[in-house]
């Protein structure tokens, strides 16, 4: 730091000795050349590169589960007044998060870059980024107390992003006021409650999640926010997707099971590292922010070693912009049994998924078909070249990106995991019950991303649903070389229409985030029950998202006031 | 009398630039990469390398290297418009009623620019004209074409129209941006959000759920 001194020093002496007026046009452009110029438009070609990482070298991190408190610790004591159907939904497991900035070692070969010790700058939940993953049943509500213990702004060594966080539950059916709406955030040395009810949406148990994650909302923030390292997962469980492939219920699904042994969250987020090890940023560009090396569950290209067995990874497109196609190296097969992380009527085979962010697919990869000793790794074959999204061309040998490594160990027990015929029907769509139809257009305009022409205004409501009613929405992306990933908060839609035509395959399921390339629309059934207050409707890719690509709407009381 | 005067001026921007240029060499800067050039950049503020050393001019005529002078260790909004576009995409009736609820900052901890899309034709009498019709206390910054055109690439302002307006602390590096047609309350707010130590303000109008 005594460095940066004496470099203030030597720029203070530069600028003395320069002139203090140049005559700017006066002097011929061959001169001005060397005036300065040169950084110029910074683009995602011309972005600095990573420092060199060895790939496969670090073992994936799996995200532990959040432990329980005793809610007698917790001061001041939860408020029921501060939640919607609190006391019918009373919590049975407590936790707590503390929200700091560290040193998080994303690579060994990044981390010893850094003149602060050890580690790259990152945000992290109680020291760890993903934090813990909530590992929450059905029929269990859910309190958590977030800390905010992140550095005042000034202090803050993190670059970008402001420490001022309001978390997100995403896809989870959860009352406004714990959902992480972009205004309700708090600031270093503040708390905030939240509560979930992990009640099925309307009280059916076709509406079960699964594979959720949660992760900074901040209004304008979010993108940089979770780029430092604000996310984490969470996983559901319920009598049939328990979590146990031994399970006795002959209902159950017996999917690869325990949490972080055969079923394993992997969350992906491209970086971008600076030449000490720390993660970078390039704010200015509105059109999103790619990264250069994948990162899973926060470290670069890792490994993990499998059984030659069958395992279920759900798979998280964290963001902020950039989308992908997974696949095997050699190309084999997987089978797709969850989109945006809820269980599909029926498995699909595929060799490949695509994922834009915030997208989620719980793959089963069945790894008995290598021998012991072998290994595989996970790539994307996608290629973006800037934020706004994919080129739609495949890469190619070796431009493809590694993504992580699966190395095959001994098997350690018989693997009693199915891969079931059947897994759990659609919610049924009745639309007679809808009483009105909304659309939802994602443009650009004078730089600005917009959604109905409009920008990002909290205060004013953009839609009004009346509670117990359902309604067709059609999102359509009025772009011509851009793609908006369009997530909607609270409740969950099924595709009647993409494009004009009815679903198939992997899209015939319940979603919480339409993907929407150049030119697409996708015309869907949403319910709005159980919940009133307010929810935000914005683009996935968090850049556009904090560049105002977000509306408000709120669910009213049926019989309540429009105005209201 | 012009000549020598120009020439005076080539010498002393001889004599300047190797001391800067020697100065700009930071260790691991981004020279290796060959999409770069290397030049000389202004020195000692979070973003320095970021913007370019120019000079602009306002409507009064008065000149300023555009980092040094105008961003670097200030709060500022930086907005963007012309003669011409104010006509298809106007923005000053709304950043002016910005300018009035930070009015009491301007020119002590908060800067407010506006500069030219259009540096081909705005001349400094054109932008004090329309800064004067809009009744727009705030300087407004045009120069040399290729010295603004660099501006606005450093802020990914592309074509003539560009309706963002960037709020950044370069006391702390941070930038963040807000429509400049949006009520002006929120951008406002944004440069209270920016704002560090007792001029912090998370908000102005707490919106907060229970």
């Amino acid at each position: 730091m005594a460095k940066r001194r004496d470099v203030l020093k030597a720029g203070a002496v530069a600028v003395a000795s320069t002139p203090a007026i140049f005559g700017g046009a006066a002097i011929p452009r061959a001169a001005q050349a060397q005036l300065c110029r040169p950084e110029g438009i910074r683009s995602p070609l011309t972005e600095p590169d990573s420092p060199p990482v060895r790939h496969y070298h670090e073992p994936l991190y799996i995200t532990p589960a959040m432990s329980e408190v005793d809610p007698a610790t917790l001061s001041p004591p939860p408020d029921p007044n501060r939640h919607q159907r609190y006391d019918e939904f009373q919590p049975v497991k407590h936790y707590v998060q503390r929200m700091t900035e560290g040193l998080w070692n994303y690579h060994e070969d990044l981390s010893v870059l850094n003149p602060l010790g050890f580690g790259s700058l990152a945000w992290m939940f109680n020291g760890a980024t993903p934090g813990e993953t909530l590992v929450a049943r059905y029929g269990e509500p859910v309190f958590i107390r977030r800390y905010n213990d992140l550095p005042m702004t000034e202090d803050a060594l993190i670059p970008f992003g402001l420490p001022y966080t309001t978390l997100h539950l995403h896809n989870a059916h959860t009352a406004s006021e714990s959902d992480g709406w972009p205004g309700d955030f708090v600031g270093p040395g503040e708390y905030w409650d939240h509560h979930h009810a992990m009640m099925y949406a309307r009280n059916d148990p076709n509406e079960a999640l699964a594979s959720l994650w949660y992760h900074d909302h901040m209004l304008d923030f979010t993108a940089t926010n979770v780029y430092a390292g604000l996310s984490a997962m969470a996983t559901f469980y319920d009598d049939i997707d328990s979590g146990d492939e031994n399970d006795p219920n002959p209902d159950a699904l017996r999917l690869p099971g325990t949490y972080g042994k055969y079923d394993v969250s992997i969350i992906l987020h491209d970086v971008r590292f600076d030449q000490f090890g720390n993660p970078a940023y390039n704010v200015f560009d509105t059109d999103g922010h790619l990264g250069d090396l994948i990162t899973v569950n926060r470290k670069v290209s890792p490994y993990l070693e499998v059984e030659p067995r069958k395992y279920r990874f759900r798979i998280y497109d964290g963001g902020p912009s950039r989308f992908y196609e997974l696949g095997l190296a050699d190309e084999s097969e997987m089978f797709v049994i969850c989109n945006d992380g809820n269980l599909l009527e029926e498995p699909v085979s595929v060799t490949s998924i695509v994922l834009g962010p915030a997208n989620r697919h719980d793959v089963i990869i069945d790894f008995s078909r290598y021998s012991v000793g072998q290994s595989v790794n996970l790539l994307n074959i996608m290629e973006q070249v800037n934020g706004q999204g994919p080129t739609g061309r495949r890469l190619e040998g070796p431009d493809r990106m590694p993504v992580m490594q699966f190395r095959i160990k001994p098997l350690e027990g018989p693997d009693n995991s199915r891969i079931p015929d059947f897994m759990r029907k659609l919610p049924h769509v009745n639309l007679n019950e809808v009483v009105a139809e909304r659309e939802w257009v994602f443009d650009h305009d004078m730089g600005l991303w917009t959604i109905n022409h409009e920008f990002m205004d909290p205060t004013k409501v953009s839609a009004a649903p009346r509670q117990g009613t359902a309604e067709i929405w059609t999102f359509r992306n009025a772009g011509t070389s851009w793609a908006h990933p369009v997530h909607v908060h609270f409740e969950e839609f099924q595709v009647l229409e993409w494009n004009g035509r009815p679903p198939t395959g992997v899209l015939r399921s319940r979603k919480d985030v339409a993907t929407l390339g150049p030119g697409d629309s996708a015309r869907v059934f949403y319910r709005f029950d159980d919940f009133l207050g307010r929810y935000p409707i914005h683009c996935h890719n968090n850049v556009h998202e904090d560049n105002a690509m977000m509306a408000r709407w709120d669910i009213i009381p049926n019989g309540g006031d429009d105005d209201d | 009398m012009k000549k020598t005067t120009r020439r005076t001026f080539l010498a002393s921007a001889a004599a300047a630039i190797p001391a800067v240029a020697t100065a700009a060499v930071a260790p691991g800067a981004v020279k290796d990469n060959p999409a770069f050039k290397t030049c000389p950049r202004a020195r000692g503020g979070k973003n320095a390398s970021r913007f370019p050393q120019v000079i602009v001019q306002d409507q009064h005529k008065e000149k300023a290297w555009f980092y040094e002078d105008l961003i670097a260790d200030k709060v500022v909004l930086v907005s963007f418009t012309s003669v011409k576009g104010e006509k298809y995409y106007p923005l000053l009736s709304n950043l002016v009623k910005v300018h009035e609820m930070i009015e009491d900052r301007i020119g002590k901890e908060v800067q407010m620019y506006t500069v030219t899309t259009d540096p081909y034709h705005d001349t400094p009498e054109d932008l004090k004209a329309l800064a004067e019709k809009h009744g727009a206390r705030w300087r407004f910054l045009t120069g040399a074409p290729e010295d603004i055109r660099e501006i606005l690439a450093s802020f990914n302002a592309r074509g003539s129209l560009y309706a963002l307006s960037w709020i950044g602390n370069e006391k702390t590096g941070r930038w963040m941006n807000k429509p400049s047609r949006l009520q002006p309350l929120f951008i406002t707010e944004a440069v209270g959000r920016l704002s560090t130590g007792k001029q912090h303000k998370p908000f102005l109008v707490d919106d907060h759920s229970v």
